[in-house]
């Protein structure tokens, strides 16, 4: 008997099918993708498959690394770390676990080193470290095993790349090595498994679990339609229709989409509901680590009946008590919807309830849109980076820390990444020119001569350097954050430094579900006391303006034919009846074949609202787009809103937008190339710019519990990409940053669908007297973008004369 | 673009400077020189050109108006000692005939020994008979107060929810304060105050707004 089948025959359990699959796969020394949502034991899966192969191959007397296990979250880290180890006792196997996190102390860290164990549980950014240090190879130079879980998280973002370069390197030093990933399903598998392997591996394997949870979808629905605001976004309205809802669950999890809504809802709901009280608590991502720990302790025994959580509880270890999942607003995805309904009904025979609560009027279309989405399983896909030489140069620094590296060795091995594959030997003496000399643009300064080359081997020997680095290596750049603390010293969480420069000794604010009053700033620090005044601000955070994805625009589209044509409505169509007709009235409702534009002249000036209805990103490339089309034709200053359903131009002066939709304003020909030319005037690739030279070590963000403010950090990497501009622009980085703009910002590829498929719309321009259900939410949003091409003496005398006439 | 102070004729330039054609002086705000240096040692690189454009700018104004004496309004160094002060040495060697006047800002916390070049002089004010020369902005009784310190700027709105920033000299009852010099300095918006007057400067154009 195998070690699966005497542990399962042990506990009582019966294997899946796909846990079978996995132990056989493994066994037939085959890497793979995983492909199973949590909570069906996708860890065992692969876990047996590897302690059988330690069973039957290794030699006990070696006492050294067998298996790294990389997941991106501490916390779900540390649930592997108790299963595992129990796996072990329970078996009675000489094969012991650690855990190395972010949190893990220097002295533990060393006596790791020291200590003889089997397996290594760890996320990225530790894998990184440990290649920085001296002596690596040795430490692995017996793993047979790495096994990436939530590789879906990972993929998207550059922790993916830092996974790919890590991988490449180990396998140079056991080109047996075994890589297992386990995802949860999204729409590029097949892609998701040749990036983690490597685009030339073979003898692969991709097995999915086939065990999907059903999910009941909700839409919390006005009794009338007039009860939800037109522009609102933060849902309070729908507050009352919620409360039988948490009252009949067990324990229920509400999702807000932004810190600052979150805190509201907390708010709210204790005043509302005051018997909530002791039985409600507030996490989110600012929020002290020792009490958002307590709050998943007590999800964990069922004593919280309701937590107010943002994307900080989207993933890691399930809540058995949790059977019921409260979305307020968009999910913006479908991916996300699924896994935030997958956080619900755990227990066994159980489903998995999910409740949207539209913000606004026109929202409560996307619960028809989410109930469609789901039913057809269109998930999105998880775009990967590709050629991030920030996370390159990172990465050569990281290996000449330690050990050095050979030019020629470590060029074959980052051309047999996915990310890398096609850099060529240009580019690739680029990056070596880069971090040795600084490149053409700094090598007048000392400080970027990190690297030197001796013996053949690239080689950090200044010890402040390598210290540095260490301390920067991750791809993470967040904005500074101030520690937020008691006068009496207990600590309550972090708070953006942006939110709280605005803010001045004695104002009233309201932070991790309380009133505080501020006292004063030290350093990082915020000093704060208690408040019993009830009107404190809310802080606002940056960021939680995720786009609408492609998947769930669709889906909406969708849904808006339904109801143009006649077909069933389902209960949100109908609920929405009313404002429909009321859009029809007054303005004109688009079909699937129509692109509706609707012009308004108001106070303000001349507005041009547009609804292609693909996701806020891809409007905002959109209407800088064609604001560069129309700025062409003579000069003009914009103000740019949007929304996921439409964006608005706003400008002083009449617009003929009928002519200049007879010239083709929406030609779906050169979209790429106007992209890039209307986005030259724009900040986005500086913003782009600050991450990449961070992460490429050209800014250093300090050492810990020092860090910069970033308010610094921004204005020397503005400078640097000034200085590359003018003096290099053939700047790996530099291009890296246009890169990004294009793929991850604008959404090019999402963009030239959008406008092939308007080019085949009939395009109808209405001229509302009033502004309409559709117009409402874009035009009083407060965050505006900005596009002119007006020479700046101009703009002064038209602003100049406005002051004058008041 | 002309004016008169206290009677007196003056000369706004476009490079965020005054000059004093009566007495031959070039007056200059807040510089903050070393302020990239300064960056640089706290770990943040910034590549030496914002300083050079500084330097490059002092320069053809000096070449320009030829002055006798050039008054600094304070915050001409931004912080303690670092090797920028060298290109600013440099810079007064070879303008040795003419006298620098440092009118001491919060900013300016070099050592006095830093200071002894022949051509150059600190004081915390300076007077005339008619104006006095001070960083701070202050009221005086009776004469005229030019002086730096605040960054002033104004921000214009409008139709289509415009918006602009501009650097200005802001003029109200007796005194001046004059815009910031430093490529590497900021603006404070000023709240529009119908009895005084701003002058606003863009590119190349100085224009009042009332």
């Amino acid at each position: 008997m195998n070690l699966a089948q005497t542990w399962f025959k042990q506990k009582g359990w019966k294997p899946h099918k796909f846990q079978k699959d996995t132990w056989n796969a493994i066994k037939e020394g085959k890497s793979g993708l995983l492909n199973a949502p949590t909570g069906f034991g996708k860890t065992f899966a692969i876990w047996f498959g590897v302690i059988q192969h330690f069973a039957d191959h290794a030699k006990p007397q070696i006492n050294k690394l067998h298996c790294l296990y990389i997941s991106p979250l501490r916390a779900l880290s540390k649930e592997i770390y108790l299963a595992t180890n129990r796996v072990s006792a329970d078996l009675n196997l000489p094969y012991t676990i650690e855990l190395r996190t972010g949190d893990t102390s220097m002295k533990d860290r060393t006596k790791q080193k020291k200590d003889k164990h089997q397996a290594l549980i760890t996320t990225p950014e530790s894998m990184h470290l440990m290649l920085a240090a001296k002596g690596y190879r040795e430490q692995f130079s017996n793993l047979e095993f790495v096994i990436i879980d939530e590789w879906h998280e990972l993929l998207g973002n550059k922790r993916g790349v830092q996974i790919e370069l890590a991988l490449a390197h180990l396998k140079s030093i056991n080109p047996n090595l075994k890589v297992w990933g386990i995802s949860a399903t999204f729409g590029n598998l097949e892609e998701a498994k040749e990036i983690l392997l490597g685009p030339i591996s073979d003898n692969t394997e991709i097995i999915k679990a086939n065990v999907e949870q059903t999910i009941n979808i909700n839409t919390v629905l006005p009794d009338e339609i007039a009860q939800v605001p037109w522009g609102g976004h933060l849902g309070l309205k729908l507050l009352p229709q919620l409360v039988p809802i948490i009252e009949e669950s067990k324990s229920t999890l509400l999702f807000t989409n932004m810190r600052s809504q979150a805190e509201t809802w907390y708010q709210q709901l204790l005043e509302r509901v005051p018997d909530l009280a002791g039985r409600i608590a507030l996490h989110h991502s600012s929020i002290d680590f020792q009490t958002r720990k307590w709050v998943e302790e007590n999800l964990h025994t069922g004593s919280l009946k309701l937590v107010v959580c943002t994307s900080s509880l989207d993933l890691g270890v399930d809540f058995r008590p949790v059977n019921t999942i409260i979305q307020v607003g968009s999910a913006k995805g479908v991916a996300r919807f699924i896994q935030r309904a997958g956080r619900s009904g755990h227990s066994p025979g159980e489903k998995s309830n999910i409740y949207f609560v539209p913000t606004n009027s026109l929202e409560i279309i996307e619960g028809s849109a989410l109930k469609d989405a789901v039913k057809h399983q269109l998930i999105e896909s998880r775009i990967p980076y590709v050629r991030s030489f920030d996370v390159l140069i990172q990465f050569m620094v990281t290996l000449a820390v330690s050990d050095g590296f050979d030019p020629d060795a470590l060029y074959k091995e980052i051309k047999s990444t996915h990310a890398f594959q096609s850099v060529t030997s240009n580019e690739w003496q680029w990056c070596i020119d880069f971090i040795t000399r600084g490149g053409q643009s700094l090598k007048a300064y000392d400080e970027f001569h990190k690297v030197v080359l001796e013996d053949g081997l690239y080689k950090v020997t200044s010890k402040g350097i390598a210290a540095r680095h260490r301390m920067n290596i991750g791809t993470i750049v967040g904005n500074s954050m101030m520690n937020v603390k008691f006068l009496g010293g207990k600590q309550l969480g972090s708070i953006e430094e942006h939110f709280i420069s605005k803010l001045k000794p004695g104002d009233i604010f309201w932070f991790a579900g309380r009133n505080l009053q501020l006292h004063s700033v030290k350093d990082m620090t915020v000093l704060v006391k208690s408040s019993k005044d009830k009107n404190g601000i809310i802080p606002s955070w940056l960021g939680g303006k995720m786009p609408l994805s492609s998947q769930l625009s669709t889906s909406i589209r969708k849904s808006l034919t339904t109801y143009k044509e006649g077909g069933k409505l389902n209960e949100e169509l109908k609920k929405l009846k009313p404002l429909f007709e009321l859009q029809e009235k007054v303005s004109h409702l688009p079909g699937s074949d129509e692109l509706l534009i609707e012009k308004i002249k108001t106070r303000e000036g001349y507005h041009i609202f547009v609804y292609p209805f693909d996701g806020r990103l891809v409007h905002e490339g959109m209407a800088t787009l064609l604001s560069y089309r129309i700025s062409l034709l003579s000069p003009v200053t914009f103000s740019i809103s949007m929304n996921d359903y439409g964006f608005e131009l706003l400008s002083d002066q009449d617009i003929n937008i009928e002519e200049l939709l007879d010239n083709n304003l929406f030609s779906p020909d050169f979209v790429y190339e106007d992209a890039i030319r209307s986005i030259n005037s724009s900040q986005m690739a500086q913003r782009k710019f600050r991450d990449i030279a961070s992460i490429a070590g050209l800014v250093f963000t300090g050492y810990p519990g020092k860090e910069k403010k970033t308010r610094h950090l921004q204005a020397s990497s503005q400078l640097f990409f000034k200085v590359f501009e003018d003096n290099e622009d053939n700047n790996l980085l530099l291009l890296q940053a246009y890169d990004e703009v294009i793929n991850f910002e604008l959404e090019i590829s999402r963009q030239q669908a959008a406008f092939k498929r308007i080019n085949s719309q009939k395009i109808i321009v209405t001229y509302p007297t009033k502004p309409t259900p559709f117009c409402f939410a874009i035009m009083v949003a407060r965050f505006r973008e900005f596009y002119s091409n007006e020479p700046i003496e101009s703009r002064v005398e038209k602003l100049l004369k406005q002051i004058e006439k008041k | 673009m002309q004016l008169e102070l206290a009677g007196i004729p003056f000369i706004l330039l476009t490079e965020k400077a005054l000059w004093r054609p009566g007495t031959s002086q070039l007056i200059i705000a807040d510089i903050h020189l070393g302020k990239a240096s300064h960056f640089r040692k706290a770990g943040i690189s910034i590549p030496a050109d914002s300083v050079l454009e500084d330097m490059r700018k002092l320069h053809a104004l000096m070449k320009k108006y030829r002055p006798a004496e050039v008054i600094l309004l304070g915050d001409l160094f931004h912080s303690s000692y670092n090797r920028e002060w060298h290109l600013f040495e440099a810079f007064l060697e070879s303008f040795n005939d003419i006298q620098f006047i440092l009118v001491k800002g919060n900013h300016d916390i070099l050592k006095k020994n830093r200071y002894e070049i022949p051509n150059f002089e600190v004081m915390d004010t300076w007077e005339d008979d008619l104006f006095i020369y001070s960083h701070e902005p202050m009221e005086h009784d009776s004469k005229f107060v030019l002086s730096g310190h605040i960054h002033p700027g104004v921000t214009l709105t409008g139709k289509g929810k415009q918006r602009l920033s501009l650097a200005c000299f802001h003029i109200s009852k007796n005194q001046m304060v004059l815009p910031a010099f430093g490529k590497l300095t900021g603006l404070y918006i000023l709240e529009k105050n119908k009895s005084d007057t701003y002058y606003l400067i863009y590119n190349d154009t100085i224009t009042e707004m009332k």
